[in-house]
């Protein structure tokens, strides 16, 4: 490796290079900026709130930007940024959307990337807020001890068969025996049926850094390792997709995303009594799984993101989780 | 030296302009010298960002277990980080994806140089690039949504995402990129050699197969390393068809099998994971292994071009016609290894008809081939080749016909226009359209020059030696990086280690190295089809060197390059992994007022809409199609360019 013995000259070279790339596009991108706002402005803002805008994030960009410390004041224009789950982002994006309409200062950026990434970037400051549908390991908890985790919705995880199968109910052994492999056949489970197959069980699950998989192997399979044989899914959607046109499948998705394209089962709790996954059932408790979502913050949130925070937990907030599908906090 | 006082001869020059003139050539080289180098630099800077993460998880659990364990559940009790399944998952999934796509490349590839009348041509060579330009996760969602389903009903199998549903969809993914670069190595094939080889009597399939395709044949190589490299590194596609069974399949043939890769390892456990744990560490020891996989197998194919290259020396001057036995009985090896893979498959796999209609071809072809007449073999060559050039066709209809069937209802001024409402079930996407613009549009102003420079260094300036063999071992690592890794390495380096944080210049500084090797290859490939007398009669005339670069050399290669810019633009438009962590908000009111905020991007969008927001299929379709007419866009305005350029070129 050739490289590595002048790696220190190469890096420098490296940053040097990169800087000057930086600055090149720096200079590129705004001249082409300044060409568009009179046409795509329009629609959005006025081109004074565009020129405010540019001024605040101009003088907050080269340091983290950090809008906690200054009072919220109209006519004054703030950013926040939020990044993390992309399970927990259909809430908080939408809370944002009717935010804005009554503060129209205020302007929140959010993305996704995932829980791990949201933690990361709130832990480094690059953002003021961090989304995660899993909770923050007591690793990451001893990393950034000055976390305030809030909880701004509860999400209840249904067991999902594609519509042509003839079940009605699984019981909590039979959902784990089928995660676990021991299980294969749809025949073997009574009452369930895939007709014009040969009644194999497909195995569809989550990645193992979800949450979602997380809390399901937790709660159902009691931390035992589903088969090899799963067909892992990085998303809710993709796990619907794939059980909407596989007959033989069975899989577990956000209550949120239950559609009529799928079949969505209930569990046999306990002798007494068949669950099924709605809304209601979650929120009393009575259906077995269900998980928190989380907003994280570095301190107590102040500014505008502890009054974004405090919107998402009012009842105006609130009804935005139960309109997304998510269980709405007690 | 001595070149430079021959030429102040002729200029009658003074000695300071001579001097000042040596100066500035020196100072040109270094640049571009310069320029070759970055590729390098960010390679190792890769690899020691990799590194630096993935070593904990090699200290922990021992090289030999990672490498070999046979078990990957990171999220276990007691974890395992085994991720031999992995890689087999891989090298599996490659192998089947070129298996598929180089003949019908090369054939395709054949048809539009030499056969196509010049007005298919004009059709034929847009719609190839056209596939280039369809997002992964378009071809992701394709792939789920109809090629499992018909891999399922067609092998009654319980499930379709299996290693076939993976490797044709790479196959597909990587038709676009082998097609046009050996189109372009064959078409560029001196005329003297066609023209030389019908006079003596060949007849057209004789002159294609023994006389063109040989010639171009380090073009097709590259070609199909390029290939290689997008097939090894496509994440998104893969992992919403592959199943991502952590297994390998059992027998080891059996492609209805579910399996997983190490890029979708990558792709789907990623973002959700604790930064600096095991798990965290294990999946940069991953991305680490990738690397090195990338770097055996295009070592390996530098080796065998360098073999190709050395047996095409050894042959009187300006021949051809290599006869070289060793190459002969190369080919004939490849083609036993292929032709016994295919029945591996078929017998494992394919319907018994199926099986047997190929069986029964292949026989009757080795049995009966020195019945048929050259005029016959030629009929049925062409007929192969056609065929191929039309199966790729039906490939990008069906995708294209199922985007636009979908995706048109969305389309209106408010969707242009707007900014989402309601999680983009509602509203337009404006900001997304004009984010992707500014993305690309950074991208490509950071590599051209920098891509360009650097095959001017590797072409005009170097003979091959150690610093050219390093320079393009990083180009090609760079190339077979998987956009995953890039899209880590943005979010690692420049949004987190130079605290750039998430904005739109980490995402054109990411998307720039990513396609930063394709500008090179290609930039390299069309320099070294401009012949060198060009050079040697421009330097006889007095021209320094870098006259002859700038006025003489690029010129003529200027379609060359600028198709290698389409190449990168439809690639950087689509793609998803890149700016997932580094440049992306999923919504934003206002327009980006500095590279330092973050945008709204098309592919990201769609990624979230297919994903994780119900209920929004029109939209989601629409995005698709805005997304592909937008690269439809940048193709025609480039296919003007290019076709310009030619013309002046020639009149």
């Amino acid at each position: 490796m050739k490289a590595n013995r002048s790696s220190s000259l190469v890096i420098t070279i490296g940053l040097a290079v990169l800087l000057i790339a930086a600055m090149a596009v720096a200079g590129c991108t705004d001249t082409a900026n300044k060409n568009t706002p009179a046409v795509t402005a329009a629609p959005v803002s006025t081109p004074a709130a565009v020129v405010t805008a540019q001024n605040a994030v101009l003088a907050a960009t080269p340091v983290a930007p950090q809008a906690t410390s200054a009072p919220v004041s109209t006519g004054q224009k703030q950013t926040i940024k939020i990044s993390g789950s992309t399970t927990v982002l259909p809430i908080v994006q939408k809370a944002a959307d009717q935010y804005m309409v009554t503060h129209p200062d205020a302007d929140i950026q959010i993305s996704g990337g995932g829980s791990g990434v949201g933690i990361q970037a709130i832990g480094a400051k690059t953002v003021d807020i961090g989304m995660s549908s899993r909770e923050v390991t007591p690793a990451e908890m001893a990393k950034f001890p000055a976390f305030v985790i809030t909880t701004v919705a509860q999400d209840g995880i249904a067991v999902v068969v594609n519509p042509v199968n003839t079940a009605q109910y699984l019981t909590l052994d039979q959902i784990k025996d089928i995660y676990l492999g021991k299980i294969t056949k749809w025949t073997e489970i009574t009452g369930a049926n895939v007709p014009n197959t040969n009644n194999q069980i497909v195995v569809i699950g989550r990645d193992s850094a979800s949450g979602t998989r997380t809390y399901f192997d937790e709660t159902l399979l009691l931390k035992a390792t589903p088969t090899a044989k799963m067909l892992e899914k990085n998303s809710n959607g993709a796990v619907l997709q794939t059980v909407a046109q596989t007959p033989g499948s069975i899989g577990y998705v956000s209550i949120g995303f239950v559609s009529k394209d799928v079949k969505a089962l209930p569990v046999w709790y306990n002798a007494q009594k068949i669950v099924a996954p709605t809304l209601d059932n979650v929120k009393t408790k009575t259906y077995p799984v269900s998980r928190d979502l989380y907003v994280i913050t570095n301190g107590q949130p102040t500014g505008l993101a502890g009054d974004f925070i405090k919107y998402i937990l009012s009842a105006d907030g609130q009804k935005i989780v139960a309109d997304e599908g998510y269980v709405t906090l007690n | 030296m001595k070149f430079m006082k021959k030429m102040d001869g002729v200029f009658h020059a003074s000695e300071g302009t001579a001097r000042f003139s040596v100066l500035k050539e020196q100072s040109i080289k270094t640049v571009f010298f310069f320029t070759a180098l970055f590729a390098v630099i960010v390679v190792s800077f890769i690899l020691l960002f990799l590194l630096r993460d993935g070593y904990p998880i090699f200290a922990q659990v021992g090289l030999l277990n990672f490498l070999l364990g046979p078990d990957w559940a990171p999220s276990a009790v007691e974890p395992l980080y085994g991720i031999f399944p992995l890689i087999i998952g891989t090298l599996l999934v490659t192998i089947g994806a070129m298996l598929f796509a180089v003949p019908l490349s090369i054939g395709c590839a054949i048809y539009i140089s030499e056969l196509a009348s010049p007005r298919t041509k004009k059709i034929l060579k847009p719609a190839v690039e056209l596939l280039a330009g369809i997002p992964s996760v378009v071809y992701g969602f394709f792939g789920l949504i109809v090629l499992t389903n018909f891999i399922r009903v067609t092998f009654d199998i319980p499930t379709g995402e299996t290693w076939l549903a993976a490797s044709v969809l790479l196959g597909i993914m990587a038709l676009p990129t082998i097609i046009s670069v050996s189109e372009d190595a064959i078409s560029s094939v001196p005329h003297e050699y066609k023209e030389g080889s019908l006079a003596i009597g060949a007849t057209q399939w004789q002159t294609i197969s023994r006389v063109l395709v040989p010639a171009a044949l380090s073009g097709i190589a590259a070609a199909i390393i390029l290939g290689i490299g997008r097939a090894i590194g496509e994440t998104m596609a893969v992992l919403m068809v592959a199943g991502n069974a952590a297994i390998i399949p059992d027998p080891i043939w059996n492609i209805l099998s579910p399996l997983r890769t190490l890029t979708a390892t990558l792709g789907i456990e990623m973002g959700e994971v604790s930064v600096g744990s095991e798990h965290y560490s294990a999946l940069f020891g991953v991305a680490v292994v990738l690397l090195i996989i990338t770097l055996i197998i295009n070592l390996s194919a530098v080796a065998i071009l360098r073999h190709l290259k050395e047996g095409r020396a050894h042959c009187p001057a300006r021949k051809p016609l290599v006869s070289s036995a060793t190459r002969e009985s190369l080919a004939r090896f490849a083609g036993i290894i292929g032709i016994a893979l295919v029945l591996v498959f078929l017998l494992a796999a394919a319907p018994w008809w199926l099986a047997a209609l190929v069986l029964l071809t292949i026989g009757a072809w080795y049995f009966g081939r020195d019945q048929l007449s050259q005029k016959q073999i030629q009929t049925i060559a062409f007929s192969l080749v056609g065929l191929a050039t039309v199966i790729v066709l039906a490939i990008l209809v069906i995708i294209l016909q199922d985007i636009i069937i979908n995706g048109l209802p969305a389309l209106s001024w408010e969707f242009l226009t707007q900014p989402p409402r309601d999680l983009g079930r509602a509203g337009g996407i404006f900001p997304a359209i004009v984010g992707t613009l500014y993305l690309v549009m950074g991208a490509i102003a950071i590599a051209l020059p920098l891509g360009v420079g650097a095959a001017i260094y590797l072409v005009e300036y170097t003979r091959e030696g150690r610093i050219t063999r390093l320079i393009r071992t990083g180009v090609d690592l760079l190339n077979g990086t998987p956009s995953i890794v890039f899209g880590l390495f943005g979010f690692a380096f420049i949004v987190m280690y130079l605290n750039v944080g998430v904005s739109l210049l980490a995402g054109q500084v990411t998307l720039a190295l990513m396609v930063l090797p394709t500008v090179i290859r290609t930039t390299e490939e069309s320099l070294k089809n401009i012949p060198q007398s060009l050079r040697e009669g421009s330097l006889a005339l007095g021209a320094t060197q870098w006259q002859t670069i700038s006025r003489v050399v690029i010129p003529p290669a200027v379609p060359g390059i600028v198709t290698g810019a389409i190449l990168s633009i439809g690639r950087a438009a689509g793609e998803t992994a890149p700016i997932m962590f580094t440049a992306v908000v999923f919504s934003s009111r206002f327009l980006p007022d500095s590279v330092f905020q973050p945008v709204m991007a098309l592919p990201y969008h769609l990624f979230i809409l297919a994903t994780n927001v119900p209920g929004s299929s029109t939209n989601k379709y629409g995005t698709a199609l805005v997304l592909l007419l937008l690269v439809i866009g940048f193709y025609s305005v480039a296919i003007i360019v290019r076709t310009h350029f030619q013309n002046k070129a020639r009149g």
